[in-house]
């Protein structure tokens, strides 16, 4: 018996006349790194927004842990343990690296505003904890020496993984990545795929990530969902999708299909 | 050259409007009234002597030559001359317009009606009390003047040698701030702080009596608006939301304390600390009242139901209806004062130390609430809200508490502010009193404690200062806000983030481990 | 073990939580006391105290109606930039403001040139037509070029600031311009020469239960050009190529400029156009009201933007229809409601907040109950 850590059934959403996501499943495994992939405008990110609850999907539920996310707004869902990151980077632009962690662990502190006018014992150790823990964070994302930048002044890789050191503030069970490698040299791409693998081996945290890069994709999924014009049209393990015909297809239309299969057929010799 | 010449031109022409739109609503003849006043002239005329006018002309025309010399890395006769150019074509502008004044003055023309500066006296001081052709020879000739001056000015400014100078200055002051830290930061450092805050407490206890009645009710008032600035800072430089009614929040305080502790209209006379407190909390309440059906929509929507509320408000205290229970357009008089420790609290110099201890109160619970879970959540949401929201920070729950501490500042500056004059009236609560707090946040930096102060002094404090710029206080004050958006949008005194030691050794880096799910 | 132990759920604010529910319940409860109110002030005033005849409602109807035209023409302006920049043009009142001004100085001009040989009249009333119509092109061209400066100087450069920035830089010139005003026309309130085809308080009279109601040619004037300058208006946006990439750059202005829209161009237009608008609503308010002082754009604006709200921002149809309910709920309101006129702006505000609760989006305003990521 698997753990399923989200469960997504028949998940529609619709802007206006157009079919974002439509009768979408998604089941992932706890502690799984899944991959959804798909062309431009395959409604990834709608999805995306749908679990993390920007959105409410007109059909379908959502079930994660167990617990449907349905009616729950977006801080609640991130107490819960889901976490996100953005496709155009979003972190808190004139606030410190550090700052920006420490919003992120909003939901797991005890302190009011009470106890931060009076400095009650309270306030103290949740401070201390919260910087202890932030610092920590920084630094297995290899930003600790510079906790006290700006967040805005970082340069782009640095501003990806600061957003990844975000979403961790809050301890979460499932983060969902949206496109972590985007713009990222070869060599800042490898860093990052460690660190996707260690989030997962370290801290036991599933992960479900949008992604462009196919040997990223290949490389560290478990499993793989394919949307194409908001439908699902394959899953399955690594292997399975490279070789699926539908997935050809839908990346590179029937006629680059049957250029792929006649370049694949060759191959081997 | 062509475009060398069009680059000069332009700043030309722009000062050259400044100083038309300057002449006709008469600021030329207060500015020449300052520099009258400025080299001893006791009681200047309403015109004064030409040579102050001239002065007028020769420092538009260096603003002419400054703004063209400046993003020029040419050599010094250039930006001269550039400088010269611009001052020149402003001076053309300023001569053009000064015939077409000469013109109405010898014809006799009645252009008062539509502006009403323009009399023959104040035509015939803009001209020096010249031939009008020679006074319109003079101008373009000053306004050169002053442009080459300003481009020379820049020109010299930017030449090696000076830089060099004022890199050494800087060097040399840089240093002496070192090792003035060397001496306060080291073991001494409590000391320092001990030596520094005594210092500053004796200053507190012991000025406000030897500053007399008048500076008491200035700095008083400021202070007033230190709280009430830090009261609007949380709500629009800690979370981002603007309130532009915020004014209304005060009013309930002084209202507040004028109900509860005056003898009209009701009598009740409670005393001064329960109509504090009751005051401070009913302005809170209407702070939570307010918020809450607007939290979920977009921030302008709170601006302007905020400026609806703040309106309602004042008519509503200033309207005949509520005559017999607010006191109506008239307000409320003999408002009490607190005692303390038996003595009652009458004069200006009383209310300052209470005044004093409201803004270390205010100052002291900002810092303390900016820098904690409550203050990153606010920052968060003026950040990027949606993205706050989704980091888990209930942005409802935090946007509503700005307001509502917010709200309890201003109720707490209301309050003592409408002790302090005994009086309160609809007319202290009008929508330019809200106008006034927000800009005096904005130029002093967003959510900066510092900038508050200095704003405060800066708005509230100068134009009692400098009275003859009565007039022309509201005016600078719109320019000054939108140039400030447009060059400093962070103001004068941006607010900084505060910096974190680094708790764990790197020798024993490792990241955190264990994970505790439910 | 490690030296945090922090739990990972939150419980904090989840009373919070229940009181924002807690509002969504009394919403309703709250909405049925509103109308409860409603319902029982105007069965006071029209059934028991009956202190009103149909007269007097006529009366108030008729100036609702104008004030509302005059609404609707600034109202217009704030819902054009909003929907495109999606910033509230604070100094949009001022704006009218002036354009009160230009019509005002080219009326007492146009009084002021004698035509005609023996007859001696004023240029005024011997081509009144014309003179209008001169006054009215004189307002707004110069509405529409303090609108297009205004953007240019103030706001262009804040495009890409964050959204308070741009906000305050329009108070800022909406505090510059009021003083303006006031310093090159001095605070006095200025009366308007008002041609005699166009007299102010002559009009039409009609009997109504014995009693007669004027329905004032300046109203009617004022009420038939908000109209027409209204249609024009949604013939320009909805009809034209001007209109097209109006409406294209409030959609997206990146792709707009792809498409080969001129962005800055459009909003420039947009800017002058609303200018336009707010300009001749000012030649109005003097014809019609009589009194021009640096003030006059203020309240209006505010009233405005009030309906821009009510309708929907960025709603065109909206736009009016808040116009000409607030003008209507503002004069006829506080008889219905026996309360006192002066209370007429709180009125105004009433309801916006009221609007805000039960309607965020407005009257005729799409529900936007998603965030944009």
């Amino acid at each position: 018996m698997i753990d399923y850590i989200i469960r997504a059934k028949e998940v529609t959403k619709t802007f206006g006349g157009l079919t974002a996501v439509n009768a979408v499943d998604l089941d992932v495994a706890e502690g799984s790194i899944y991959s959804i992939i798909g062309p431009n405008g395959a409604g990834k990110t709608t999805l995306f927004n749908c679990i993390s609850g920007f959105y409410t999907p007109e059909q379908g539920d959502i079930l994660f842990k167990g617990k449907s996310l349905k009616g729950s707004s977006t801080d609640v869902i991130a107490s819960r343990g889901l976490s996100r990151t953005y496709q155009n980077i979003r972190l808190f632009s004139n606030l410190t690296a550090l700052e920006n962690v420490m919003v992120g662990q909003q939901s797991r502190l005890r302190e009011n505003w009470l106890d931060a006018i009076v400095h009650s014992p309270t306030f103290r150790r949740e401070e201390r904890n919260s910087i202890v823990e932030g610092m920590k964070w920084l630094d297995f994302v290899g930003l600790l020496e510079f906790s006290n930048a700006i967040a805005g002044s970082l340069p782009y890789g640095a501003q990806r993984r600061l957003e990844i050191a975000r979403a961790l503030g809050n301890r979460p069970s499932l983060l969902l990545l949206d496109e972590p490698t985007a713009g990222m040299n070869p060599q800042e791409t490898l860093r990052m795929t460690a660190l996707i693998r260690k989030l997962r081996d370290a801290f036991n945290i599933t992960i479900i990530l949008i992604e462009h890069d196919m040997h990223v994709v290949m490389d560290i999924s478990d499993r793989i969902t394919v949307l194409d014009f908001g439908e699902k049209i394959a899953e399955g393990k690594p292997g399975e999708i490279q070789t699926n015909q539908k997935v050809i297809e839908a990346y590179l239309g029937s006629g680059g299909a049957a250029l792929a299969q006649k370049y694949q057929r060759k191959k081997p010799q | 050259m062509n475009t060398s010449l069009r680059k000069s031109i332009r700043p030309g022409a722009t000062i050259g409007i400044v100083h038309i739109f300057f002449v006709l609503i008469g600021f030329n003849m207060l500015v020449a009234i300052l520099f009258a006043r400025v080299s001893g002239v006791k009681q200047p005329d309403a015109i004064p002597a030409p040579v102050y006018l001239m002065a007028y002309s020769i420092t538009m025309g260096i603003w002419a030559g400054v703004a063209a010399a400046q993003k020029r890395k040419q050599e010094f006769r250039q930006v001269a001359f550039a400088g010269c150019v611009a001052g020149g074509f402003a001076g053309i502008m300023a001569g053009l317009l000064e015939f077409g004044l000469a013109i109405i003055l010898v014809k006799n023309i009645n252009v008062r009606d539509v502006l009403t500066v323009l009399s023959a006296n104040f035509i015939k001081g803009t001209l020096f009390g010249m031939q009008p052709a020679m006074g319109v020879m003079v101008t373009v000739m000053l306004f050169a003047l002053g442009g080459t001056l300003g481009g020379a000015l820049v020109a010299f400014w930017n030449s090696t040698p000076f830089q060099a100078f004022l890199n050494r200055g800087i060097r040399f002051t840089k240093d002496s701030v070192q090792k003035a830290q060397g001496v306060t930061h080291g073991k001494n450092r409590l000391l320092w702080q001990i030596a520094s805050i005594s210092l500053l407490a004796l200053a507190v206890v012991f000025l406000p009596l030897n500053w007399g009645s008048y500076w008491n009710y200035v700095l008083g008032t400021v202070g007033l608006y230190v709280v009430l600035g830090l009261g609007l800072n949380i709500a629009v430089g800690l979370s981002g939301q603007l309130v532009l009614g915020f004014i209304a929040f005060f009013a309930i305080g002084a209202y507040s304390m004028a109900l509860l502790n005056a003898p009209l209209p009701y009598h009740l006379m409670w005393g001064f600390w329960p109509a504090l407190v009751l005051g401070v909390l009913l302005a809170a309440v209407a702070g939570l009242l307010l918020g809450l059906p607007l939290m979920r929509l977009r921030g302008d929507y709170l601006a302007i139901v905020t400026l609806g509320f703040g309106e309602i408000i004042r008519i509503l205290l200033k309207s005949d209806v509520l005559t017999a229970y607010t006191g109506g357009p008239r307000g409320i008089q003999n408002i009490g004062g607190p005692t303390i420790f038996g003595r009652p609290f009458v004069t200006d110099v009383d209310f300052m130390y209470l005044i004093i201890g409201a803004m270390l109160l205010a100052m002291f619970i900002y810092s303390r609430l900016q820098n904690s879970r409550t203050g990153r959540a606010w920052l968060a949401i003026r950040e990027d809200e949606t993205v706050a929201r989704a980091s888990g920070v209930n942005t409802v729950r935090y946007k509503l508490l700005a307001l509502v501490i917010g709200a309890a500042f201003a109720g707490l500056a209301g309050a003592i502010f409408a002790s302090r004059n005994q009086f309160t009236g609809p007319e202290e609560h009008s929508l330019m009193a809200s106008i006034n707090v927000l800009s005096l946040i904005i130029v002093g930096g967003l959510g900066s404690i510092p900038g508050t102060i200095m704003g405060a002094f800066a708005l509230k404090g100068l134009p009692e200062i400098l009275r003859e710029f009565e007039n022309y206080r509201l005016l600078a004050f719109g320019a000054l806000l939108v140039a400030m958006m447009l060059s400093k949008p962070d103001g004068f005194i941006p607010s900084r983030r505060p910096k974190f030691q680094i708790p764990i050794q790197p020798e024993t880096r490792e990241a955190p481990k264990e994970q505790d799910h439910d | 073990m490690h030296a945090l132990s922090l739990p990972t759920l939150a419980v904090k604010g989840a009373r919070f939580k229940k009181v924002a529910h807690v509002f969504d319940l009394l919403r309703p409860i709250l909405g049925a006391i509103v109308l409860a109110f409603i319902a029982y002030r105007l069965y006071q005033v029209l059934i028991v105290q009956q202190e009103y005849g149909a007269d007097t409602w006529t009366r108030l109807l008729i100036s609702g109606l104008i004030i509302g035209g005059v609404y609707a023409l600034i109202a217009i302006g704030y819902t054009l930039v909003y929907g495109i920049l999606f910033m509230i043009n604070f100094a949009h009142g001022e704006v009218m403001m002036l354009g009160a001004y230009a019509g005002l100085f080219a009326f007492q001009a146009f009084n002021a040139i004698q035509v005609g040989g023996q007859a001696q009249t004023s240029f005024l009333n011997a081509y009144p037509v014309l003179a209008i119509l001169l006054a009215f092109v004189i307002g707004m061209f110069i509405s529409a070029a303090i609108g297009y400066f205004l953007e240019k100087i103030a706001y262009r450069p804040l495009r890409k600031a964050p959204r308070l920035v741009p906000l305050i830089s329009a108070i800022g010139a909406s505090i510059f311009l009021q003083n303006a005003a006031q310093l090159l026309f001095s605070p006095q309130l200025r009366e308007v020469t008002n041609p005699d085809i166009l007299r102010r308080g002559a009009g039409w009279t009609i009997s109504i239960n014995n009693a007669n109601v004027i329905i004032p040619y300046t109203g009617v004037f004022t009420f038939v050009l908000s109209v027409l300058l209204l249609i024009a208006l949604y013939i320009i946006v909805r009809k034209t190529r001007l209109g097209r990439s109006m409406r294209a750059v409030a959609l997206d202005k990146k792709t707009a400029a792809l498409m080969g829209v001129d962005v800055d161009r459009t909003i420039s237009q947009t800017f002058i156009i609303s200018g336009a608008l707010a300009g001749a609503a000012g030649v109005m308010w003097g014809l019609h009201n009589g009194m021009v002082y640096f003030y006059v754009g203020f309240i209006p604006g505010i009233k405005a933007f009030t309906a821009a709200v009510l309708g929907g921002i960025g709603n065109l149809p909206g736009a009016m229809l808040g116009g000409l309910v607030l003008g209507i709920v503002e004069s006829v309101g506080p008889a219905a409601l026996g309360i006192d006129f002066q209370l007429k702006d709180v009125l105004a505000f009433v309801i916006l907040i009221i609007v805000l609760t039960f309607r965020p989006s407005g009257l005729l305003g799409e529900v936007l109950a998603e965030e944009k990521v």
